[in-house]
């Protein structure tokens, strides 16, 4: 054997020279993963690990998660307030005072001269709960315009408005741990390997204990498909024939659980007699999936002893988004497996806390679950804050989506844009263009001074991001997790809970509503506005949560003084018959009849547009998009195109296509292989100024989520490829 | 030691309560036996003394990897660059992937690489720099950047594309096994990182719980009797007959059902249009090579021809020799030597570090042509010195032929040496477009024939052309090219249609620098013709547009040696380990943004 040197040098193997480590819950996705970053001895956050003993990653990131740390330092950070008088002008270095003067004054001009519901608040799914709370007091409490909602109209709201529907509430029933129970686990549209990894690696290490089987329904042959014991390549925005399908195979085989559907359930003999059109036979023409396998898979999972359904955007973000939730409600509780351990259907949420804005921020109603349109409910919440119940809208107004279109046709006239990005992310750019252009005012709070959308507002307010604040968020399973401030946000930047305080002041010149200036003072006082409440928080607070490395809701203050810890994980909803949360305790059966409303492919736009993330990025890629180690593995946006397609059109391997729909035009690479069908091809929506240029985005009719999934489109063999290089990388700049 | 927390979660831990005496090469798992004086050292991580309790330190390691649970998630890349602070255009492990099938019976395996440790480590053989060890702890092969220069010599023959050279840094670097983390009994971190279940870690030959196969091969990588690797793979699904390289390499990996496995072939991803590329051939960063493999052949032939033909006493050449052509072929011949070297000298990363090339003359076949190449220098030197001092100092002057026969001796014994070392160094076999006997033919072809041109040249250009010189060394050229020619045919006879990288070498050969390809070959026929022509009529004039012609082929055919080399090696993905993007980003400039993870080229 060969050894080489004999007088060898000392091995230099990096050392970055961490002398602490600091906690916080990840900022990226909704896994909710526990993060430590390390500080050098000069303060400098230099290097990311998980947790160890956190229940949900147990020690493990994925690629983002890794380099977590790189974010603090990453370019275009907004550095300092800036104002302008229009969009097109240079910007102007500002003071805070200044700037939120101004938006203060704009946010009453405006609803002076047009109404309070003509100035438009949108959020986000980014921030801590503490501050979607406070921005909802603030929002609904003081600022009184109703057209206040968040991004995650774009993710989850498919998902909120099914589990209303069907259990009377939002809040996903199951947990992580429901993976090492289950016998059959069917993920609609979910790609796990790559959305939620740190999900999929607890799914991989409970299946390679028990081999459960796992059944797949996606269009595109995704890792997780390749991996399933079956995959259902289904026509896209047709899962809810294929659901119905399974509810008729299952509902004639007699594999439904009665017992379980006569104590917990309302509706079921109007659901049996919507699927009954629904036969394998007649549905395999509609949803392309055979009727044999349509039985196998119906059996498969009625028969299983405990199935579990995921899901994510291939369900949420389509047409049929909330009726294909409500389908997956149904499948469940007519089998029962609902609330037992490896039976739910969870929804695997999109971003780090969308679940703490559906809890608190008030964009879809009052805290906690608690509707508008109740008068109850707006007592409540009134009395608590110490303002007028009539102040309440009675209803609910616009949705982001809505609200876009609303501005586009005029009504809405300014706009506080927090933390999110409708120039990259809203369907059809063009229309999103001309309607921030139109706008009176719109102030953009952002961590990125080179957010897309900064380019329409007059005020820009720096905001810190993730670890630079103070704070909780809820992930998938109901685990809120803890941030701590692990470095102060740069330059001028502040907390967003800073910053919305400081708005408050100017709103509350009586100091007639509190709002408390500490995260964990905060926590408090949600914590008792929850008692009682499905999301029952009270018997938490910051340091319990951290030192449990997260903890699920409900988690009472009675179970507190009862001296009950908060278990590790395995919490769910719903575990007791009747307790769902319609008056009654029972659970709707909706019959979900089928409408094909969406943009299917015809002589002029012949192929399918799909959409969907890479595992390296991060939703519009500001955060990913400066970050090396993750933006290389795709640093500009592509298409998987079938080889045969690409051989049709003379396109090849690595060159640049022109993708038209309707709506517009779109410059990617193309990249050849055989993961998805002749008539379809797959762009990731990560970039600005591409897939969003093409996409319609036709709405739900109950969440008003966009289908982004399902659009037609043509492709153009580009003769320039030079030209097209450059168009690609001018239109984005990192 | 590395700081281990005391709530390391198990799978992070290392696992090897039994092992196995020999791995399936034959060698000893033992590196060093009991009582060996390589036990009980320090490996001496960044300066700390401390030897690791792990109880398996002294027996080889290697990865495990399940390709049936691989989900490129690229948590181990991540965890690794993370742990190394490698910024984003320099990986120690990266994912690559082969795809095959037809919607919806698709298949893409996915396969993560980093250093395989091998028994056989041609990259520390290679390294003219003796820069890498191969330890006695855990049969860790370790680079040290400090010590080596950036020649990239290992990043040539190592077929896993572990040897990382920075063109920003100069120097090589790569994983380093994590060794840090095994003293201390933790798993190295990509496979701690790993979310598939497919990485794992631990003592050669052991299988982890759990899994069923130790394999050594799987479709896309290379065949492990180049270096017998430490990597073990598992691959239980049945793959598709086809399994295609998403990167620009036109190479597939097909079933070979009489030998099992999988080979790779021919995949003619662009079609067959024949283009010029000329920017590409011409602007490479092997032009260095391509200037210093001319210039020395051209002045070694020159050189040879020179002192054989005094040797046995050629009425030609001692003519020429003592004509007025004759110091001035010694200064050219010096002149090519000395622009050649320096070319060489200053492509490597760090030129300065240059004297550290002859470290490694046991092993390297880099070392020893640098010695050859430098004792012709020398020789070659003390053969113009005493060509000229006698008639300078006359002290010298009874001793200058003695000392000229001296040196020349010295050049020819250099030549001798660093020739075929120069040739032997190309003879890779994890580039089967350079591992074949043409390599030799091309490299003397040139000695020969842009030899005999050179003096040919500097002949005519001092009166001292005669028909025999010029008839003779129009031979000689002819001779030269048919050498060269008979190379070239039989190369394409052994590696066209036959698979593998040499083939797929042939493909970009005939289309993407199809021109240049067919000019070269017209241009040796045409150089042919003219040399033929000029051995038989002694023609001096026709030495003219055959300095044109000969000089043409011979750089556009080096050129075309180096580019056209493709190598036996990992498959990429289609942006990140993509030759074709890295082309193209650095073309457009994309590569400037420096998250891309792609550095702008140099010239």
């Amino acid at each position: 054997m060969l050894f080489g040197r004999h007088n060898k040098n000392p091995i230099k193997i990096a050392d970055k020279g961490v002398v602490e480590w600091k906690y916080a819950a990840c900022g990226y996705c909704s896994t909710g993963c526990s993060i430590e970053v390390g500080l050098n001895a000069e303060g400098t956050p230099v290097s990311s690990r998980g947790v160890a003993d956190a229940d949900v990653n147990r020690g493990k990131l994925c690629l983002k998660g890794i380099f977590e740390h790189e974010l603090f330092t990453s370019a275009g950070r907004g550095m300092q307030p800036l104002m302008r008088e229009r969009w097109h002008e240079p910007w102007q270095p500002a003071t805070w005072d200044a700037s939120l003067d101004k938006l203060h004054d704009e946010i009453r001009r405006i609803q002076a001269e047009h109404g309070p519901d003509s100035f438009a608040i949108i959020s986000t799914g980014q921030m801590l709960t503490e501050e979607f709370y406070t921005l909802g007091k603030l929002t609904r409490g003081l600022i009184g315009t109703n057209n206040y909602d968040g991004n995650t109209t774009l993710c989850m709201s498919s998902a909120v408005s099914g589990y209303k529907r069907s259990f009377g509430s939002d809040g996903p029933p199951g947990c992580y741990e429901d993976f090492e129970h289950t016998d059959c686990l069917i993920a609609w549209g979910s790609n796990l390997p790559e959305q939620h990894p740190i999900i999929y690696w607890r799914m991989k290490e409970a299946q390679e204990k028990r081999n459960f089987t796992l059944i797949v329904v996606d269009p595109r042959v995704t890792m997780l498909a390749q991996n399933a014991h079956i995959h259902l390549a289904l026509t896209p925005g047709t899962d809810v024939v294929l659901m119905n399908a399974m509810m008729h195979v299952i509902f004639k085989e007699g594999l439904h659980d009665q017992r379980y559907i006569d104590a917990n359930t309302n509706g079921v003999e109007a659901l049996m007699a919507e699927v009954e059109k629904y036969d394998p036979v007649t549905a395999s023409k509609i949803c392309g999936i055979d009727e044999d396998t349509i039985r196998v898979v119906a059996r498969t999972f009625a028969q299983s002893s405990a199935a579990m359904q995921i899901w994510t955007m291939g369900i949420n973000q389509s047409t049929h988004g909330s009726d294909g939730v409500v389908g997956i409600n149904n499948l469940a509780l007519i089998t029962g497996n609902i609330g037992k351990p490896g039976g739910t259907s969870l929804s695997i949420t999109g971003q780090c806390n969308a679940m703490g804005t559906r809890e608190w921020s008030s964009c879809s109603g009052l805290p906690n679950y608690r509707y508008l349109e109740n008068p109850q409910h707006r007592e409540e919440v009134a009395q608590f804050w110490n303002v007028d119940p009539e102040f309440f809208p009675k209803k609910r107004g616009m949705l982001q989506t809505d609200i876009y279109q609303a501005m586009e046709a005029g009504q809405i006239k300014g706009m506080w844009l927090i933390a999110t990005n409708p120039m990259s992310s809203l369907p059809n750019t063009a229309r999103i263009r001309k309607a921030m252009e139109k706008l009176e005012f719109c102030c953009v709070q952002d961590c990125y001074q080179d957010t897309e959308s900064a380019q329409y507002a007059h005020v820009y307010l720096p905001a810190g991001t993730w670890a630079e604040k103070d704070g909780v968020m809820t992930n998938t399973e109901r685990r809120i997790n803890r941030i701590t401030p692990i470095t102060p946000p740069p330059g001028e930047a502040k907390p967003d809970l800073w910053v919305f305080n400081r708005v408050a002041e100017r709103f509350n010149r009586d100091g007639r509503v509190n709002f408390p200036e500490q995260a964990g003072d905060i926590f408090l006082e949600m914590g008792r506005l929850s008692e009682g409440r499905l999301a029952d928080i009270s018997g938490m607070n910051h340091e319990l949560i951290e030192q449990c490395r997260g903890i699920q809701w409900p988690y009472t203050a009675e179970q507190a003084e009862r001296g009950e810890a908060p278990p590790k994980g395995g919490k769910r909803l719903y575990t007791v018959d009747g307790t769902f949360s319609y008056p009654d305790g029972r659970a709707k059966l909706i019959p979900l009849p089928f409408i094909d409303n969406n943009e299917v492919p015809d002589e002029k736009f012949p192929i399918w547009l799909n959409t969907g993330r890479l595992i390296e990025h991060w939703h519009g890629r500001t955060k990913t998009g400066k970050i090396g180690n993750n933006n290389k593995f795709s640093p500009i946006p592509f298409i998987e195109i079938s080889p045969d397609l690409a051989a049709e059109l003379g396109i090849q391997r690595g060159e640049y296509v022109r993708m038209v729909s309707r709506r517009g035009d779109a410059v990617a690479m193309a990249t050849p292989t055989q993961r998805v069908p002749k008539n379809m091809v797959f762009l990731p929506f990560h970039f600005h100024d591409c897939a969003n240029r093409l996409t319609l985005g036709l709405l739900d009719p109950h969440s008003r989520q966009p289908a982004y999934k399902q659009s037609a489109i043509r492709i153009e063999r580009i003769e320039d490829q030079a030209a097209a290089a450059k168009l690609s990388m001018e239109m984005r700049k990192f | 030691m590395f700081p281990i927390r005391p709530n390391e979660p198990d799978y992070a831990l290392l696992k090897d309560p039994s092992s196995k005496l020999q791995n399936r090469y034959g060698k000893s798992i033992e590196t060093v036996p009991e009582g060996h004086e390589l036990r009980g050292l320090s490996l001496n991580i960044n300066g700390d003394a401390g030897i690791g309790a792990n109880p398996n330190r002294y027996k080889q390691h290697g990865f495990f990897f399940n390709a049936d649970n691989c989900i490129a998630c690229h948590a181990c890349e991540a965890a690794c660059s993370e742990k190394n602070d490698n910024p984003a255009h320099i990986a120690f492990r990266s994912v690559g992937f082969v795809e095959g099938g037809t919607y919806p019976s698709y298949q893409r395996l996915n396969i993560s690489m980093a250093c395989n440790h091998c028994d056989n480590p041609v990259c520390l053989k290679g390294c003219p720099t003796r820069a890498y060890t191969k330890f006695a702890e855990y049969g860790a092969v370790l680079q040290d950047p400090d010590i080596c220069f950036g020649c990239g010599y290992c990043t040539w023959v190592c077929p896993y594309n572990a040897p990382q050279l920075d063109p920003i840094k100069g120097q090589v670097s790569k994983c380093n096994m994590c060794v840090d983390r095994l003293e201390v009994g933790l798993k190295p971190s990509c496979v701690s990182a790993c979310l598939g279940k497919a990485l794992d870690f631990g003592v050669i030959e052991n299988i982890p719980e759990g899994r069923s196969q130790a394999r050594t091969e799987i479709p896309g990588f290379p065949r492990p009797d180049i270096t017998h690797p430490n990597i073990r793979f598992q691959q239980t699904r049945t793959t598709q007959r086809d399994m295609v390289r998403v990167d620009s390499m036109p190479v597939k990996y097909h079933r070979d059902d009489d030998r099992g496995g999988f080979r790779p072939v021919l995949d003619p991803k662009h079609d067959f249009k024949r283009e010029w590329n000329l920017d590409k051939l011409l602007g490479s960063h092997e032009n260095a090579h391509i200037i210093f493999t001319l210039c020395v052949q051209a002045a070694m032939g020159a050189f040879l021809m020179l002192a054989l033909g005094a040797w046995l006493n050629l009425a030609a050449v001692i003519e020429f020799i003592g004509g007025a052509a004759y110091l001035p072929a010694v200064g050219a011949m010096l002149g090519l030597m000395t622009f050649g070297l320096v070319k060489l000298n200053l492509h490597l990363g760090k030129p300065m570090r240059f004297y550290r090339g002859f470290n490694n003359w046991r092993l390297s076949p880099v070392s020893r042509e640098i010695a050859g190449v430098s004792l012709f220098f020398a020789g070659l030197s003390g053969y113009a010195v005493f060509s000229v001092a006698g008639d300078i100092l006359p002290a010298v002057a009874p001793y200058a032929g003695a000392l000229k026969q001296v040196a020349t001796a010295a050049g020819l014994l250099g030549l001798a040496f660093g020739g075929y070392y120069m040739i032997k160094l190309y003879r890779i076999p994890a580039r089967p477009f350079w591992d074949h006997w043409h390599t030799g033919a091309a490299f003397s072809g040139t000695a020969l024939g842009l030899g005999a041109l050179l003096l040919a040249l500097i002949a005519l250009a001092f009166g001292a052309m005669t028909p025999d010189l010029g008839s003779g060394l129009a031979s000689l050229i002819a001779a030269a090219l048919l050498l060269e020619g008979v190379g070239l045919l039989a190369h394409l006879r052994d590696l066209r249609g036959q698979g593998e990288e040499g083939d797929a070498s042939f493909y970009e050969q005939t289309t993407t620098f199809g021109y240049p390809y067919w000019l070269r070959n017209g241009l040796l026929a045409l150089s042919l013709l003219l040399a033929l022509i000029a051995a038989a009529t002694g023609n001096p004039l026709l030495f003219f547009p055959l300095a044109l012609t000969l000089t043409a082929a011979a750089i556009i055919g080096r050129a075309l040696f180096y580019v056209l080399v493709i190598p036996t090696t990992m498959p990429g993905a289609f942006f990140w380990r993509n030759k074709g993007f890295v082309e193209h980003a650095r073309a457009v400039g994309l590569a400037d943004m420096p998250q891309l993870g792609v550095v702008p080229g140099r010239h």
